[in-house]
């Protein structure tokens, strides 16, 4: 019983923060710009490309430092896209409606996805854990495999930074302001659109982290922008549009939700995750930490 | 490259256009529009123009990886064919079209291309699509052969005469791999399944309990226990809370019907739960997928295939196709939806032979009862359910370091088909066995 509960917690965390980490950089981006950026998929999994690219280099054994600097890489490379695509799409669609910067960022999805095949190819790829995290850890009764307690703590890591960042920094505080009224933010002589540019750039930089990141243990195909998406806009919406303090608890709340289900409803997979975010919204339809609008 | 390969004819839906436009215009002399696909159809059977086939298959969406192979192998078909002389002295063209694995995009697709002449399709992989042909097939006058579609439904419950399946079917290829167990496996006789929750996933678990029902009293002589399978999510991205109820098992063989990247993202994450290291591992489909991913990763097992070039060895159609698949592709490992389609062609070009006639009634003629030569060997279109009677085959495939792909296949067999087909029931769903 108690390697079942240790079990089920663990593998709720593990969901919990690989969602949590693909999920940051989605709602830290609509907080502050108020863009849901459909696209976030699409720079995941490019981003998880470029580590797998780096990746090969060293063959079939991969060291810890490389499995890292391969993240760091994935994430400069979608930081970059990032600043490019806010030049080129963001910034021209600022005076329109949001409606069109949502279709523009759908329009982005199928740009990444024709880049990945045009690059990497239909074949399906994958990558092995770092050597170091081969093996696994015994609690008992449960199996803890290491690879899995880095990406818990990886999320851990990733959520402990944007709190510090965003709540007692005085960027956060800047970040907050705008988010809160940027043409007040203007007026008191705050470069709005300079922030927003970093903002897209870390936002996406996020996406890429986590796409280097979770590499190992994914398979890598063009299907990939869809496999975590669904459940990270779930986080989002549960969690408070925007809020990443929100996100983490939602990811934990539905990780938990995920590991359950699969425990004692084994037939009956997602629906109990379905349940609970349609649940939450009929509650509380702003999200967990999430501010009402009027 | 091959100049037969080089010469395919292929015309897309840009350079129908203007056919279609010149038609526009004919048709504006008179010609209604509801009639007008059946006049071309029979002005063409009666002329020496090229045949049309349509290939309405997976070119994006998530099937696109398998549509390769699927256009490839008519690629290939149509190019042999033509360089022997055509059908009936007629050279073949394919008119290609995207179906995106959507019953809806496939139908207008498939609904355009008999508009333009080309009434006899090829190429559905989903199952989806291939239920939603039959109907279309039936109203419009067309006639469409699959390639790898794996409902059941397509040859019993939604069985329609102008659907064919020349490949094995999920009652086959289940029981074929039932029956390899009781027989190379006596001795492993509790089992349970990792399932994708939708229905094929549900289909090819409740075959492949019907086969260990079968052939383990029979063959083993002993009673099988069936563990409930794992039911898990389709185009997950963790797998790990099933992969412990898995884990926690006591069943000694496990049968896998995910797919794809389902697959590989699974028996990754099982590895270090070493869930497939004391078990055996029977794979519904995923031919090369899986170990083309993982390399040395690749868990034992075995897999089901629609065709494996080794197994074939000495078939002079089976040697040719790989010949020109790796000229065409310059890549070694072909899968088999390759086979699927290219046998596809091969029937349609002997069902018109047959007939004289490219015309729909005499080409769905033609092809019921059809036997004709493949990279398989023989095959027979069973006239009463329009599903083919074909061996199954099956692929063992280990970890190899030493090998530039990581992996190797170590063993592989056939299982003659009609040891494991089912009885024809067309519009009548099979009765499976269950556990009492």
């Amino acid at each position: 019983m108690t390697g079942e509960l240790i079990t089920i917690a663990f593998n709720a965390l593990i969901w919990s923060m690989a969602t949590f980490l693909i999920a940051s950089g989605l709602t830290l981006v609509f907080g502050i710009l108020h863009v849901l950026n459909f696209s976030h998929g699409g720079f995941f999994m490019i981003g998880a490309y470029v580590a797998y690219t780096v990746l090969e280099q060293f063959g079939a054994t991969v060291p810890l430092w490389a499995y890292l600097m391969a993240a760091i890489v994935a994430a400069a490379a979608m930081g970059t896209a990032g600043a490019a695509v806010d030049q080129v799409v963001f910034r021209r669609l600022k005076n329109f409606e949001g409606v069109y910067v949502l279709i523009a960022t759908y329009a982005l999805l199928l740009v990444c996805d024709g880049f990945v095949k045009l690059v990497w190819g239909l074949n399906y790829h994958s990558v092995s854990p770092p050597e170091s995290l081969l093996g696994v850890l015994f609690a008992g009764g449960a199996i803890l495999p290491h690879f899995s307690i880095f990406v818990v703590l990886a999320g851990l890591l990733t959520f402990l930074v944007l709190e510090a960042v965003l709540n007692h920094t005085s960027v956060g505080r800047t970040l907050q302001a705008i988010a809160a009224d940027p043409w007040m933010a203007q007026v008191l002589g705050i470069n709005v659109s300079s922030v927003y540019r970093w903002t897209m750039i870390v936002g996406f930089a996020l996406a890429g982290l986590a796409g280097g990141l979770l590499v190992a243990n994914q398979s890598l195909s063009p299907d990939l922008a869809g496999i975590f998406i669904l459940q990270a806009f779930g986080v989002v919406i549960v969690g408070g549009m925007g809020s990443i303090r929100g996100a983490f608890i939602a990811a934990i709340l539905l990780g938990f939700v995920e590991a359950i289900s699969a425990t004692y409803l084994p037939s009956y997979p997602g629906v109990l995750f379905f349940a609970t975010i349609a649940a939450v919204l009929i509650l509380r339809p702003e999200g967990l930490l999430g501010r009402a609008t009027t | 490259m091959d100049s037969r390969v080089r010469d395919v004819r292929i015309t897309t839906e840009e350079d129908s256009m203007t056919h279609l436009k010149r038609r526009t215009v004919i048709g504006g002399l008179g010609a209604s529009a509801l009639t007008a696909p059946f006049l071309t159809r029979t002005a063409w059977a009666q002329s020496d123009e090229p045949i049309k086939i349509g290939v309405v298959t997976s070119l994006s969406g998530p099937q696109e990886f398998i549509g390769s192979f699927v256009l490839n192998g008519c690629k290939i078909a149509v190019n042999q064919i033509n360089a022997q002389g055509g059908v009936m002295g007629r050279e073949l063209v394919l008119e290609v079209r995207d179906d995106r694995a959507n019953p809806a995009d496939a139908t207008a697709a498939a609904r355009e291309l008999i508009g333009l002449g080309a009434h006899l399709q090829i190429g559905t992989i989903s199952s989806a699509v291939a239920l939603a042909m039959g109907p279309l097939m039936s109203q419009e006058g067309g006639v469409v052969i699959t390639c790898g579609a794996g409902s059941e439904k397509i040859n019993h419950e939604n069985y329609n005469k102008h659907v064919f399946r020349p490949g094995d079917g999920p009652y086959m290829r289940m029981r074929a791999q039932a029956q390899l167990m009781a027989e190379r496996q006596p001795e492993v006789t509790s089992w349970t399944g990792i399932i994708p929750d939708h229905e094929y996933g549900r289909t090819t678990w409740a075959v492949f309990v019907d086969g260990l029902l079968e052939f383990y009293p029979d063959i083993a002589g002993v009673q099988p226990e069936i563990i409930d399978p794992i039911i898990v999510p389709y185009g997950a991205g963790d797998y790990r809370s099933f992969i412990t109820q898995a884990a926690r098992s006591s069943a000694k063989g496990i049968y896998n019907s995910t797919y794809g990247g389902d697959s590989v993202t699974l028996f990754q994450q099982a590895k270090p739960y070493r869930l497939f290291e004391d078990r055996i591992l029977m794979d519904s489909a995923n031919e090369f997928i899986v170990a083309g991913a993982l390399g040395t990763q690749t868990p034992p097992h075995w897999t089901g295939i629609h065709w494996y070039h080794e197994t074939n060895k000495g078939n002079e159609m089976s040697d040719q196709l790989y010949a020109d698949y790796v000229e065409m592709t310059g890549d070694t490992t072909p899968m088999g939806w390759l086979a699927e389609a290219h046998a596809g062609i091969y029937a349609y070009a002997k069902a018109i032979e047959k007939a004289g006639s490219t015309e729909t009634d005499a080409v769905i003629s033609g092809l019921k009862g059809l036997v004709w030569q493949t990279v398989t060997g023989e095959r027979t279109m069973r006239a009463e359910d329009n599903q083919a009677i074909k061996d199954v085959e099956l692929i063992y495939i280990e970890p190899k370091p030493d090998t530039e792909k990581g992996y190797a296949v170590t063993d592989y067999v056939k299982v003659e088909g009609t040891s494991v087909i089912e009885p024809p029931s067309p519009g009548q769903a099979v009765e499976l066995r269950s556990p009492t």
